[in-house]
């Protein structure tokens, strides 16, 4: 049986499509659903084994990157919770990160209060450009294992500056090797360079670089002359969704 | 029952020319004398007086905007004593090349809003592509104007056949130089202002909205400092059994995404008026880009699902010319109060041509609207049905009880007069003497041309754009070993279409633009922004035998004789290089009026400015090329014949060169050596290969050298060059169908197989050592760090 | 009512170096500058119900703060420029928010509208308005006052 995923998505959504194409190609059954059909109960969270937020700009972004998204997610937080505590794969990419930062999935707390941001980056507007990055293998992550310690992908936000104010839940997320990637040369003026954050189960991940852009080795803006016909780093984070799936 | 028209301009039609000429002014139409006395005969004939929602109607359905009546129109070209008439311009030129090559591949050109092409294998898809100018609006008001243009062109796409699902966006400004000295009139914004706003208009829309903008460029002249240039384009894939649309009477005419309002008044009149200080307010928009993503989303799923017989976008014009542009021949039946507005302070007249942005039209039957209205609560898009297309061939608009139009489709759609305009070749005087030789060193000019704002990076505008976006952009406008080298031409894998990842199917997008050229010989600009963007295809290894282009003219006043001479010569420049090339025009558009009065009261016009777009199929992606240095000790190759002339380039602009003279282009030479050269790239012996272009081969060679991190020795006394080149033409110069070739050092004689008998010779080598030095013979040109120059060309322009 | 959304300083410094840029770009010398941003909702609802929709809608309480009376920046002697769009212009920002009020009020508002306020210590008040118009509002869209605080 291929496990059901369930691609959020709402107004202005934008990489639901090619992330519907990535999990598609690594044997899941996608299917693209607006949160308009979640509220109305036309379908459910829990029929899926497997979820993902894309990135995109919910709502035009207005007011804050993700924040329009989660305030129609808010209703139906209960099913949302039971997905994580089930242990089902989520992933957030970018506006998708956004979401889970901005709904308190992410960072993992009790009361699911929103305890960081993803603000606007350093340089004060949109930015667009490959970035390399560090993957901690000892982060219980199950979407970056078996990656290399140093990859590759495309960024594409204005809002990534990951911040949190409070020290204790900061160290309680490095403590714990719940940042699972780091940027080596920071783009947007993180903290403590980070690029993507897990919950403790690792189930749940929220990233700003787009691994689906890094799917096949020719999306890579350096070409050798040979053509390459390998997957790339990219594949992987769908590739192991799958898996963990069995 | 009716009531009689709703506020008639009583004893419109007797009217004298003067008080009509007043009249038109007031109510902003900018019809000339002409059109004036035609609409004053209609009435006559018909026997009563229009009301002003006729009169808005006609004006609208008339204007530059809508009907480009001057390229269609009749002219008479005068050059040399001799007089050459044209009865439709447009035609006889452009048209005619498309006519003649008559290509298979071509599925639709020039009828409806974008052309189209095939697509990929098994003759599934066609590719859409359409490009236009939004060039007023952005001068007042750079972010909105920007958003609207990229809106525009975006809906352009989605109302071709039943709808295609955009895949790119291009973008190509011209402004005037950011330190421009020259004193501004009141009320007009800095080019820094103009670009700022600009580029992150397009930013916003087109990120917010999906699309990736993945390929333009920007142009500095200070002709555009008071008429900035923006071109806007979008290419998208549809179905081919959706390609054909008809309306079938008894069908709804729903309107879908944004709302009706008073800030959409005039804007189609107004870009047919030179800017004046008191230009009205609303006749500028801010784009709302989520309500178009809305739009698209919907129109997507219902295509697919048959819901609907015919879409249009509304654009220039409103409801009045969608409408009146889907019923021509059904004629249509409005009810205006239905229209869902932003604000009820709103005449009738006004709903009806008002141009608020992210609204398209459909042609929906009956029977099928429950199941439309579905998709439209499920995507939270608003719709309102507005009427039925009756069949009956007229067109009658109410509000109420108020009948805000009714006319026969026949006179709106037939009835626009047209009159000969004169035009003569205008007198430039060339010098063709050998350059001046400056007292710089050439390694010195190389890096004042690198930092030259027509050729250094434009990093830091590509990368607010989200050109990534739908996961396919294979071949990226930054490419190369830093991820910021410049990339000829962008290739798109459009996966977020075509839904196949193992489909590996592509198509490459470019452009050709040299206004510097055009200034001195706009036919040899026409054939070189042709070239230009040929030889960008095959760069990354496009099928260029399969080249569609399109064409996009600014120009200032028609009403100028040498201007519409300029028109002439270019339109014949791309009727000649379309049949040279085999690459038909698919669409096309063109803006006037491109002039204003400077601070000192005077005329200020743009210098005829030709966007060339050009888009060609890529068998598979994976073996597309990039244009920068990839191992050290490959060959280097330089292909095509240098000629003699620094007209047009970018030196002439930065140095005194004593020389404006253009060479002609030999378009057979070209055609021979670019069909040789892509058979090699397909066969995998070519490493990388970048076009001679703006600040020429020096600039070339720099740009390889350091996006790959590799340095390279070259000796110039083996390029194939007219007799007597100086060694400034020959690094600088900008003479047409030259590209640098690296070729794989294993493969070397398998490419020279390929190019056997053209002037492709070897001139240097790939190196490890990070300095791009350069030779002619014994002679050193020069020897510079690939750091240093990338120093200089690497810089923020915003 | 007018919400009015602060960055905590800590967090404001590239927004403000930004903006005392282009203010200096336009000829302006400035000493100090705060900005925030404003939301006009047009509704009946209670002081509660306003409060709720300011903290828990549009404030990121990572980074911001927000007030119910706004125009207190904590600047001497500076200016208060007040940007809106223009009645006539469509307020997209307003218009996505205004639905999103209504999904934390329950209630839909009449109106939201969308605004900047930029908080100025420099010299003269005309130069300022030389520099506005410049570089921050553009007449034909926006209308903007500016007083004294």
């Amino acid at each position: 049986m291929k496990p059901r995923a369930i691609i959020l998505r709402g107004t202005a959504t934008n990489c639901d499509i090619e992330t519907f194409n990535s999990f598609k190609y690594v044997g899941a059954e996608p299917e693209l659903v607006h949160i308009n059909q979640l509220l109305s109960g036309e379908k459910k969270v829990l029929d899926y084994s497997l979820m993902a937020f894309p990135g995109g700009f919910s709502y035009g972004d207005d007011i804050s990157a993700g924040k329009i998204y989660a305030v129609k997610m808010s209703r139906l937080s209960a099913d949302f919770e039971a997905f994580i505590k089930s242990k089902r794969p989520v992933i957030g990419i970018c506006n998708g990160f956004q979401i889970l930062v901005k709904t308190g999935f992410l960072p993992e707390n009790k009361g699911n209060a929103q305890v960081s941001t993803l603000y606007t980056n350093d340089c004060g507007h949109f930015l667009a450009k490959w970035v390399k990055l560090k993957i901690n293998k000892k982060s219980p992550c199950l979407f970056t294992k078996g990656l290399p310690e140093a990859i590759e992908l495309p960024i594409a936000h204005g809002e990534g500056k990951f911040i949190v104010e409070d020290k204790k839940t900061m160290a309680d997320l490095v403590g714990r090797e719940l940042h699972a990637m780091t940027y080596s040369d920071n783009p947007n003026g993180s903290m403590l360079d980070i690029a993507g954050i897990t919950n403790a189960a690792g189930t749940c991940f929220g990233l700003m670089p787009h691994p689906e852009r890094n799917f096949f080795a020719w999306q890579n803006p350096d070409r050798p002359a040979a053509a390459r016909e390998a997957v790339a780093a990219g594949y992987q984070f769908f590739r192991n969704a799958v898996d963990y799936l069995g | 029952m009716l009531k009689t028209m709703s506020d008639p301009l009583s004893g419109f039609t007797s009217l004298s020319d003067r008080q009509l000429a007043e009249l038109d002014r007031t109510c902003g139409w900018s019809l000339n004398a002409l059109e004036l006395a035609e609409v004053r005969r209609q009435f006559k004939k018909m026997g009563r007086q229009p009301s002003r929602g006729e009169l808005e109607t006609i004006a609208q359905t008339w204007s530059e905007h809508c009907k480009h009546k001057t390229f269609s129109g009749p002219v008479a070209f005068k050059s040399g004593g001799k007089v050459k008439k044209y009865k439709n311009l447009f035609k006889e030129t452009i048209v005619k090349a498309t006519r003649t090559l008559n290509r298979k591949w071509c599925l639709s050109v020039f009828t409806d809003n974008a052309g189209i092409v095939e697509f990929g294998k098994g003759g599934k898809w066609g590719l859409a592509f359409k490009a236009e100018t939004h060039n007023h609006p952005c001068a007042v008001e750079p972010y909105g104007g920007a958003e609207t243009g990229v809106g525009g062109v975006i809906r352009d796409i989605l109302g071709v056949g039943l709808g295609a699902k955009p895949v790119l966006n291009t973008d190509n400004f011209c402004f005037g130089y950011l330190d421009s000295r020259k004193k501004l009139p009141r009320n007009s914004h800095s080019p820094e202002r103009i670009m700022r706003g600009v580029v992150e208009g397009v930013r916003d829309y087109g990120n917010r909205i999906g699309i990736p903008t993945a390929s333009g460029g920007i142009y500095f002249d200070d002709g555009y400092l008071l008429n900035p240039l923006v071109y806007v384009g979008c290419a998208g894939l549809i179905p081919v059994d959706k390609i054909e649309k008809k309306v079938v009477p008894g069908d709804l005419i729903v309107s879908i995404g944004g709302r009706t309002g008073r800030d959409g008044i005039h804007g189609a009149t107004f870009s047919s008026a030179n800017i004046e200080e008191d230009t009205s307010a609303s006749a500028v928009q801010i784009g709302h880009a989520v309500n178009e993503k809305k739009t698209l989303d919907v129109l997507m799923r219902a295509r697919d699902l048959g819901l609907y017989n015919a879409v249009t976008d509304c654009g220039a014009g409103g409801f009045s010319s969608a409408i009146g542009e889907l019923g021509s021949e059904t004629g249509a039946r409005v009810r205006l109060e239905d229209a869902l507005l932003k604000d009820t302070r709103i005449e009738p007249w006004e709903i009806w041509v008002s141009e608020s942005q992210e609204r398209m039209i459909l042609s929906v039957p009956k029977a099928k609207l429950k199941k439309l209205e579905a998709i439209l609560e499920a995507e939270s898009c608003e719709y309102c049905v507005l009427g039925a297309f009756p069949g009956n061939g007229r067109l009658l608009v109410t509000h109420g009880e108020e009948k805000v139009a009714d006319l026969p489709m026949a006179f709106l759609h037939g009835g626009v007069p047209n009159f000969e305009k004169p035009a003569s070749r205008r007198k430039v005087r060339i010098f063709s003497a050998t350059p001046v030789r400056p007292a710089k060193t050439y390694g010195g000019i190389l890096k004042e041309l690198l930092a030259h704002p027509n050729v250094c990076s434009r990093h830091s505008v590509i990368t607010q754009y989200d050109h990534e976006v739908q996961g396919g952009t294979v071949i990226k406008p930054l490419q190369g070993k830093y991820g910021d080298g410049p990339g000829d031409a962008t290739v798109i894998w459009p996966q977020a279409a075509t839904l196949d990842l193992h489909d590996l199917s592509g198509f490459a997008v470019t452009h050709g633009f040299n206004p510097a050229a055009g200034k001195i010989d706009p036919y040899q600009m026409a054939l070189q922004a042709v070239d230009e963007a040929v030889r960008n295809l095959l760069c990354v290894g496009a099928e260029i035998s399969r080249t569609a282009i399109l064409d996009n003219f600014c120009a200032a006043s028609p009403r100028d004789p040498e201007v519409m001479g300029d028109l002439v010569l270019a339109a014949e420049g791309c009727h000649d290089a379309a049949m040279a090339y085999g690459a038909p025009f698919i669409s096309g558009k063109d803006s006037f009026y491109n002039q204003a009065k400077d601070a000192d009261g005077k005329e200020y016009p743009i210098p005829l400015s030709l966007l060339i777009s050009a888009t060609a199929p890529v068998e598979d992606i994976r073996k597309a090329i990039t244009m920068n240095f990839k191992e050290a000790g490959n060959p280097l190759y330089l292909a095509g014949t240098s000629c003699r002339g620094l007209g047009g380039s970018v030196y002439a602009d930065m140095m005194v060169a004593g020389n404006n003279y253009i060479a002609p282009l030999d378009m057979k030479a070209a055609v021979r050596l670019y069909t040789a050269l892509l058979k090699a790239i397909k066969s995998g012996c070519v490493a990388a290969a970048h076009d001679v272009s703006q600040g020429g081969l020096a600039v070339t060679l720099s740009e390889m050298a350091f996006s790959g991190g590799f340095g390279a020795e070259i000796d110039l006394s083996s390029a194939a060059k007219e007799k007597d080149l100086s060694a400034l033409e020959l690094l600088f110069g900008e003479s047409p169908s030259r590209l640098v070739l690296e070729v794989v050092k294993d493969r070397e004689a398998e490419f020279l197989k390929f190019v056997e008998g053209l002037p492709v010779p070897e001139i240097g080598f790939v190196s490890e050592e990070p300095v791009l030095e350069a030779a002619d013979g014994g002679e050193r040109l020069f020897k510079e760090d690939i750091g240093g120059l990338k120093a200089r060309w690497k810089r923020e322009l915003i | 009512m007018i919400i009015e959304i602060w960055t905590k300083e800590k967090y404001a410094k590239n927004e403000e170096a930004a903006f005392l840029g282009r203010l200096a770009h336009a000829g302006l010398d400035v000493k100090a500058a705060r900005l925030s941003r404003l939301y006009r909702v047009d509704a009946g609802f209670s002081e509660e119900t306003f409060s709720r929709i300011a903290s828990e809608l549009l404030t990121d309480n990572i980074t911001e703060h927000c007030s119910l009376k706004p125009g207190k920046a904590g600047l001497k002697n500076a200016y208060r420029v007040e940007v809106w769009l223009k009645d006539s212009v469509t307020d997209v920002v307003g218009e996505s928010v205004k639905e999103a009020v209504a999904d934390v009020a329950g209630e839909l508002p009449e109106a939201v509208r969308f605004g900047h306020a930029y908080y100025v210590q420099c010299a003269s008040e005309l130069k300022l308005r030389q520099a506005v118009s410049k570089t921050l509002v553009n007449e034909v869209v926006n209308k903007f006052r500016i007083e004294k605080c």
